[in-house]
This record gives structure tokens, sequence and C-alpha cells, in this order.
């Protein structure tokens, strides 16, 4: 989860009239961890699914709400203006179709609301922009653009000055040499034609979805901002537009309007939603019995507007809360604006009787049949390596299942058997006394056209003396114990275990396991001294 | 003194009243135990405070291949004195005669003034009876003799010529018996037997620590009234992400957490309306083109929610508890609080009266079974569930709230395209976090290593 640093002074400037301990009381019942505090700073992790809780000015006016400083919906007040004109060529439709954008003037920008709307910026490429797939933003210093601006597309030879660079590159060259252009350009596919913002003296704006000009940069002494948003899908674009209109406005900017037009594209209204919610599925939903004020009173502290209609009650939802969906999200709203420290905990007696699967109850009592044959339990993850389960065991790799891209090199393939697991466990025991005798129970997996799992038991005794005749005595045990009849061992070879000294192990006719001495080769590669002995058996479904 | 002894004690006790002072050589000889019985007994005496033992160092010296060839021949410088007693000799025909001891033999007799070598000729001036280290070759000669049985001046003069000496440094240990030892009565003891002695050590084998966890947790839910479901770690995509309405562009789904199989795809992988009704809610609500071939994907389960789904998916009861418990995968990098594979529980309540309240009471229920009473509960999100709360838990040790299990009621976009009709309360949350609370663990990976020393010892009955 992302995690946000938050100023105690600034926060409490911008949230009124609070305590320092109001503000940190309050934070986690808006869904925000405190990670850690101190007199001046607090870092909270926020969900995704908030973009506007990645600023201090998104939390204060969320903290305005629950603490009834200011409670309802945030209206953005957009000035009409017929200034700033953006004209869409029909080409960016087949490459990134739409575009819209907002202008934020008069306002203050210092070093860490920079920092702070960059944030704002990574979290909304991340997650409503699916990693700027969707959409993607860009925001500029309004005064060194001229409008109209013009979004169409260019060819790959075309060249400008981007974003932390001094000196022109042609698109290939962003692409392929710069950090941006290298984890996002994929985007772009292989066409020859990408998006591209010009304003009125072709001078480049921004290349979406990879990078702004670098004249546009916003600086401490900018006062003025456009923001423009580009992507393959309208809504998406427009709300991810409206986090940044209403942060802005909330920042003491004044929000003025963008005409947009061509190619199917229009404005954007940035207008607030309507949602009807029944109470019956609020109180029922909760666990309370809320009269409709209550309910309202709570969602104007979750800052959504709410009014009675006939049964329901019809909420207006601002644009930024993208993240609502329908009646059940508005639930949660009400939730929050009640406080979920005020929700009262109560068990309901149950209505049916409990059971444990019969596979779990068959696979305890088998643990203790081990332990009561003087095995210590043992648990080795499912996930392993090639060295240990193929190459120190000597155990045919032909049979492998991978998973892709493992973050850890210990565990980059599925086992198929437990015992090299377990041969491992004793090499990082050599230190321990002997006999050391350990088991396991685990899934396994096995591919054939597809992949199953199968439940084994495995068991390992080492010690001066293991010999096979030992282990076999407690296989015949465990086998009586499974099936109520004993197995045979047949002479087999298995690279694992010493030639001569390793046996099937059949049950009914069928051979469910591998039972003998482990090789003096598996022990050396392995670095381990003591004799081992082994088995393994596949059980019951 | 009513002590009990071992016969290896008695033995030893007895031998040391005979003769006070003993090495354990003569010990061994006198008692007829073996050394290792000897050096046991020793050392039992020793912790008693019955027995003394000394330790020294001492010096044998011997000759080596210089020593014995002056011992044979005399010292290269006697060989020349004895050349020149008949008169004056010519230095060529010297060298030849004593071979290679010709150049210490003239060096050091010059040095001593023992003949005058100025010229070609050789002259003898003195002729001494002893020469330095002559007395100790001769006291030597083949044997091996101690420090005190040398003249010391004598000796320093050979140890600092090349390989004259040999020193051989031998320490000794002297056995002897303290007062109260002395006055021990060895035929008083009766045939008791040393019940305070120091036993070998044997090891308990037992159940995992960590199983010892999920089983208590598993008993506990069964209590709690609720049913026990099992399902496979590999799942298609689709049961774990697309029915749980994760969009298939979501980061989550990405490779970097989720453990993909490579090259395996699942054939069938939900009813045709499943797979329709479910698709269409992706669409409709994250507005994306939703592709079948990523639902088939195989990916080793992120949470057992997938089960639960697929299990409530199948039944559509009105009315259910079920629960179930299984490891679970992240592709994440190992470290002491993060593990690529570890253990989920998860729970779900059905029931057309269902509420948050209940499912706040029933986490109350669990915890205050496993022993946690400080709790609360905290706001938070999750992709399939709305309202989210999670369990903060109290750690007593850290001195801090932790997070414990998410839970929440299933959203209608996950419940609906499965025909689900009723609301399903769930919570889950992983196992080992539990298990380290209550082993005061705190380095996760501790119930993976196997480490015999710490399961050997780790208590059972807490």
């Amino acid at each position: 989860m992302p995690v946000v640093e938050l100023s105690h002074i600034h926060l409490q400037k911008l949230v009124g009239k609070v305590t320092k301990k109001q503000i940190s009381d309050s934070l986690p019942f808006l869904g925000l961890d405190i990670e850690s505090e101190n007199k001046d700073l607090i870092r909270v992790e926020y969900s995704p699914n908030r973009p506007d809780y990645s600023t201090d000015f998104g939390i204060a006016l969320g903290l305005q709400g629950l603490l009834q400083i200011k409670t309802g919906a945030i209206k953005l007040n957009i000035k009409k203006s017929k200034k700033y004109v953006i004209s869409v060529k029909s080409e960016v439709s087949k490459i990134r179709p739409f575009v819209t954008g907002i202008v934020a003037t008069n306002g203050k920008i210092d070093d860490k609301t920079i920092k702070q709307f960059m944030t704002l910026q990574e979290d909304l490429h991340f997650g409503i922009g699916r990693k700027r797939k969707k959409s993607s933003i860009g925001i500029h210093d309004l005064d060194k653009i001229i409008f109209p601006l013009v979004y169409k597309t260019t060819n790959r030879s075309f060249k400008f000055i981007p974003l932390n660079s001094k000196k022109e590159l042609s698109i290939s060259e962003i692409l392929k040499n710069t950090d941006v252009g290298k984890d996002y350009g994929s985007i772009l596919g292989n066409s020859s034609q990408v998006p591209i913002i010009l304003d009125a003296n072709q001078k480049t704006v921004s290349f979406p979805p990879i990078i702004n000009a670098a004249v546009t940069t916003v600086t401490t002494r900018t006062k003025n901002l456009f923001v423009e948003v580009t992507g393959i899908n309208k809504e998406d674009a427009e709300d991810m537009l409206s986090v940044v209109a209403t942060i802005l406005q909330s920042a003491g900017f004044t929000l003025e309007s963008v005409q947009i037009s061509g190619a199917k594209n229009s404005s954007p209204k940035l207008e607030q939603k309507k949602m009807s919610v029944s109470p019956s599925l609020i109180n029922q939903t909760l666990g309370l019995n809320l009269n409709n004020s209550k309910i309202i009173s709570s969602l104007k502290k979750s800052r959504i507007d709410a009014l009675t209609k006939g049964k329901n009650i019809i909420c207006t939802i601002p644009a930024y809360r993208f993240d609502i969906f329908g009646p059940m999200d508005l639930v949660e709203e009400v939730a929050l604006g009640y406080g979920i420290q005020n929700l009262e905990p109560t068990l309901s007696p149950s209505q049916t009787l409990g059971q444990k699967h019969p596979i779990s109850i068959s696979l305890q009592s088998l643990s203790s049949i081990m332990t009561g044959l003087g095995y210590m339990e043992a648990l080795n993850s499912s996930l392993t390596s090639k060295r240990i389960l193929y190459d120190n065991a000597q155990r045919d790799s032909s049979k492998i299942i991978s998973v892709l891209d493992s973050k850890s090199l210990e565990h980059t393939i599925l086992r198929d058997s437990l015992l090299p697991g377990l041969i491992d466990s004793l090499a990082k025991n050599i230190h321990e006394s002997y006999p050391q005798k350990l088991f396991e129970i685990g899934t396994i997996f096995n591919k054939t056209n597809y992949v199953t799992e199968e439940t084994h038991l495995c068991a390992v005794s080492s010690h001066k003396d293991a010999n096979f005749s030992e282990i076999k005595s407690v296989l015949q045990s465990v086998i009586q114990s499974i099936f109520g009849k004993t197995g045979e061992t047949r002479t087999t070879t298995y690279p694992t275990f010493e030639k001569g000294h390793v046996a099937n192990i059949t049950v009914n006719g069928k051979i469910i396991g591998i039972i003998g001495e482990i090789s003096q080769s598996t022990k050396n590669n392995f670095k381990l001294r003591e004799s081992i002995v082994s088995f393994e058996v596949k059980l019951p479904d | 003194m009513s002590q009990v002894f071992h016969d290896i004690e008695k033995k030893i006790i007895t031998s040391l009243k005979d003769n006070p002072k003993q090495t354990p050589e003569t010990l061994e000889k006198n008692t007829k135990l073996s050394p290792d019985q000897i050096r046991r007994g020793i050392e039992w005496l020793k912790l008693k405070d019955l027995a003394i033992v000394n330790e020294s160092k001492t010096s044998i010296f011997s000759l080596d291949k210089n020593g014995i060839e002056s011992f044979q021949k005399g010292l290269p410088e006697r060989r020349l004195l004895n050349l020149l007693k008949d008169g004056p000799r010519k230095l060529s025909d010297l060298q030849k005669e004593l071979g290679p001891v010709f150049g210490s033999a003239i060096g050091l007799s010059r040095k001593n003034n023992w003949v005058d070598a100025s010229s070609d000729q050789i002259l003898l001036k003195n002729f001494p009876l002893e020469l330095p280290g002559e007395k100790t070759i001769k006291q030597i000669g083949n044997n091996k003799l101690p420090q005190d049985k040398i003249d010391k001046n004598d000796l320093l003069e050979l140890l600092k010529r090349p390989d004259f000496i040999i020193e051989n440094v031998i320490k000794t240990k002297e056995i002897s018996l303290t007062n109260s030892a002395k006055s021990i009565k060895l035929s008083e003891s009766s045939g008791a037997i040393d019940v305070e002695a120091k036993v070998l050590e044997v090891f308990v084998a037992r159940t995992h620590p960590l199983k010892d966890t999920i089983d208590e947790i598993r008993e506990i839910f069964v209590t709690l009234g609720f049913s026990e479901i099992n399902g496979n770690m590999i799942q298609s995509s689709f049961w774990n992400f697309d029915a749980l309405f994760t969009p298939q562009d979501h980061p989550a789904r990405e490779l970097q957490d989720t453990f993909y199989l490579d090259g395996i795809s699942a054939k069938k992988i939900a009813t045709p309306e499943q797979i329709r009704k479910v698709s269409e809610s992706h669409k409709k609500n994250w507005r994306y083109h939703w592709d079948i071939n990523e639902a088939r994907k195989m990916v080793l389960r992120t949470h057992t929610t997938c089960v639960t789904i697929k299990h409530l998916a199948e039944n559509k009861s009105d009315e259910a508890r079920v629960f179930s418990l299984g490891r679970v995968f992240r592709n994440e990098k190992v470290s002491y609080k993060h593990l690529v594979e570890f253990n989920q529980i998860e729970g779900v309540v059905v029931g057309k009266d269902a509420n948050l309240r209940n499912l706040m009471g029933i986490q109350r229920e669990f915890y205050k079974r496993i022993g946690i009473t400080k709790i609360k509960f905290w706001p938070t999100f999750f992709p399939y569930t709305e309202p989210s709360l999670q369990t903060m838990v109290y750690n007593e040790r850290l001195g801090k709230w932790v997070e414990l299990f998410g839970m929440g009621v299933f959203r209608p976009e996950v419940t609906k395209p499965l025909g689900i009709t009723k609301p399903v309360l769930a919570w889950g949350g992983g196992i080992e976090r539990i298990a380290m609370l209550k082993y005061g663990l705190d380095d996760v990976r501790e119930f993976y290593n196997n480490n015999l020393s710490w399961l050997r010892s780790a208590r059972k009955c807490q």
C-alpha cells in the first residue's frame, strides 16, 4: 500500500480548529493506517482506490467531514472560460482517442506541494490509469503555453526537448533512452504515429502517455497550471481529471474550464453523480436501526450529500469519488460517517453445526502416528529450487513445473516429491544431536497433461546405524494404520537411493511409494555424513 | 558424609588413597578402567570438589642430527683441535679432511682463541679438556632427558646451534584427592544411586508448532459452527481474480505479485453462464476488454477466497458457515516478515440476516478463544468486499497495535454474477502471524527452517 507523509501543522491549518490528537485519532477511521508518527510528521498508508488521499489536501477534506468541521459533498467551482481550447484530430482515434483538461490559476506552490502533486500523479497512473495504459496525466505551467492547443499524432522522428533533458530528442530516442520511455513505450506498440499535444506556436506541450516537454515544467515560481489527461476511455480520463481538479481547488487554485472538440471528444463536465440507496439495505448490512436523518448526517460526514426521496435516500456523489460503484459502497460511507468505533460487535447464534473435513481428520491422525513412532514433524515450502529437488537428489527433472519470474531463487519450481526437502532439512541440522527422525505430510504437484495435486507422507531417519530394516519396520506400521493391511516392498532402482537398497512400496498391487537407504552420492551432494533411510508414500485421496 | 558414588569414582578414590599422586595413565593401569572412564571419573570428582588436577609442563631433550654426529665423532671444533695436536697444518688440507663442518669448526676456534689462523698454516694455541656443549652431548647421548637432569648453561650453548638439540614440551596431569575426599569411607556408602547425576538427553517427537496453531484454529472454527472446505492450490485466474471482481489489467494480477505457472492453462474454468456473467460485470464496471485467455492462466492461489467463492457459486446456500484453511502464495522477496508461501484461514457466513456487527462479533469471539482480548476495528479496503474492516490487535511484546485479519461483506459485483443472493460475510488472514504472537517469534521464516534445536525445545502446551 502506498504511503504519504503529512505535516501536523500543515494538516491542522487545512482542516481548521483541531488538535493534533484529534487528527491522529481520526486518521484510522478514514481508512488510513498510521505507519509512524512523531512530533511534526505522520506517515500514513492509504488505499489505492482513494488517490485523493495521496495529498494532505485530500486527507484534510476527509478529516473535516469526520470531525464535522465541514460536511457534505465538495463542489467544484469551475469558471467558464473561452480562452483555453484544445482541438482533436481524428488520427488519434487509432492510438489514444481522448483528451481532457482543466486550468487552475492563482495558486501557490511550494516544494512540498510539487512533491505531493507528483505522488498524486503517480498514484493515478498506477491505479485508475493502469500504469498509464488507460489514462495518463500531465501538469504544466500554463504561462509557458499559447492556446489553442492541438491533440494529434506525429511520427517517431519528431523532436522536442523533454522534461529533465537539456537537448532535443526524437520520439524514438525518448522511447529508447529514457527511463519513462523504456517503462511505458510498449503502450504505443509498433505504431509509426504517436500522440502529441502542440501549442499555437507548434511548440510541444506533451508526448502522452510518456513525458511532458521541458518548457512547461512546474516550479515553485509557477502560479497558473494547465492539466491535461489523455486516454483510451473518456470516462476514465475524466475520473482522473476530477481528482486533480478537486485537489487543486482545495489547494487554493481557481479552476477554469478548457474547451475540447473534435473526433468524438467534448469538454469535461466533472459532474456529480446521483445514486439511490435504500435505508433498509444500510441497516440490514450494518446491523443497525438508523433513521433517515442519521443516515444522511453520516453520509455528509463522508462528504456525500443526501436527501430522502420516498422510500429511498438519494445521494449526490462528487466526480472524484469514482470508487463508488453502487449502493453497497454508499453503505460503507454511512458506516464510516457513523464511525466504525460506534459499531458494537454482536454474536448471533449459529444455525449450523461445524465439522472438520474428513481429510483433515485423517491427516491429523497420521501426524500423531508418526510422532508416536518417534518422528518430528517438519514443514517445507511447496516452491523449491531445482538444485534441491533435482540436482542434489539426482532425480529426473523431465516433468519440472516452473513458475514465472519468481523474486526468490530458492522458490522457482513446484515440488513433485517431499523427500529432497527433508534431506535438505537434515543438511541444515548437522550440528544437532543424532538420531534425527523427521516426517512431513504435504502437497506435491504432478505434471501430466495438466497439473494435479497429491498428498504425500515422507519420513527420514538419520543416525550412525540407520538401515533398511529400521525404516521398513516403521513403514509397515504406518501402512497398517492407513490401509489396514501390510504393504509389500519390491526391489527397484531410484537415483536418490543406494543401488540394491531401494524398493517400491506396493499396496493392493499398486505402487504407492518408495523406500530405501539414501546413496552416498546424494549424501555428498547435501554435505551429509550420517546414514539416512527414508520412505515416501502417496496418501489415499 | 552420605554421598553416592559411581563405580568409576570409587575405583579412582581407592587407588588415589593408596598412591596419592597419579597421572591418568598410572590410574588407568592401577584401576583397569578405560581412558574414557578415567577422564569422566576425574571430571565428576573435580565437580564435587573431591579431586585436584594439577597440570604441568616439562621439556624433554634429545639429540638432533648434528648432535648425534658430534656424539659419534666429537664436536666439529674438537675434531679440528685433534688434527692440530701434532703440529700446524695447511688450511686446504684441514678443509678436505673435515668437509662441511670445517667452517663452523674454524670459526669457533678462532673466536675462542684456540687456534691461530692468521696465515695459510693453522697453529694450535690452546687445547681445552672440555669444550662448551661436550658435557651435554655426553649426558644425553641416545636418551631423552628432562631439563633438570642437564647442565642448563652448557645446554644453552648447544640450543644456539642449528640441529643439535630437539626440545619436546610434554604436558602432564597429576591427580590427587582433596582433604575432604581423603576422609571418605567408601565402605559406608549404600546401594543407592546418584539421583542428581546428569543423564543422556532424549527429545520429544512432536507435531510442528505451526501445525498445532493451525489445528487449534480449525478446532475453534468447528466449535463456532463452521464446516471445513478444501480446494486446490493451483487455480485458474478466473476463480482467483475474475470471480472476485479484480480486473484483468489490475496491477495485483501482474507477474510481480502472483506466481503464474509456466506454460499451463486451464481448459475448463467455469460454466458458460458463470463466465458470461462475470465478464459482463467486469466490462460494465471496469470498462475494459475482458479476455477469456487471461482468465485461463493458472496461478498458485494468492488467497483461499478462490476456494470459498467457488464453493458458494456451486452450492448457492441461503444459510451457511464454512471455512477453508491452507497455503497461499505471493511472489515477494523473502524476509523476516514475508514468505512466498504461507497459511491462510478464511471463514464465511451466508444468511439473509448476516450483517457487519455479526462479523465483528465472530471476530471478537475467535480472538478471545486464541487468547487475544485487546482488539479494535478499523476501516480498510479490499477489492471484493464492501464495507471492509481490519482487526487491530494489541501486541504486548511490541507495545503496539498490529493488523491481523481482514473482513467484509462480499460486493454485489462478486455475488450477483455467480447467483449468490444472500449477504456473505467473509474474513481471513495469515496464520503465521498468529503463531508468531503465540511463540514469540520475530522471524516468520523460523516456521519453515526445520531447525531441530528450536523444534526440540519449543513449548508444546501453552
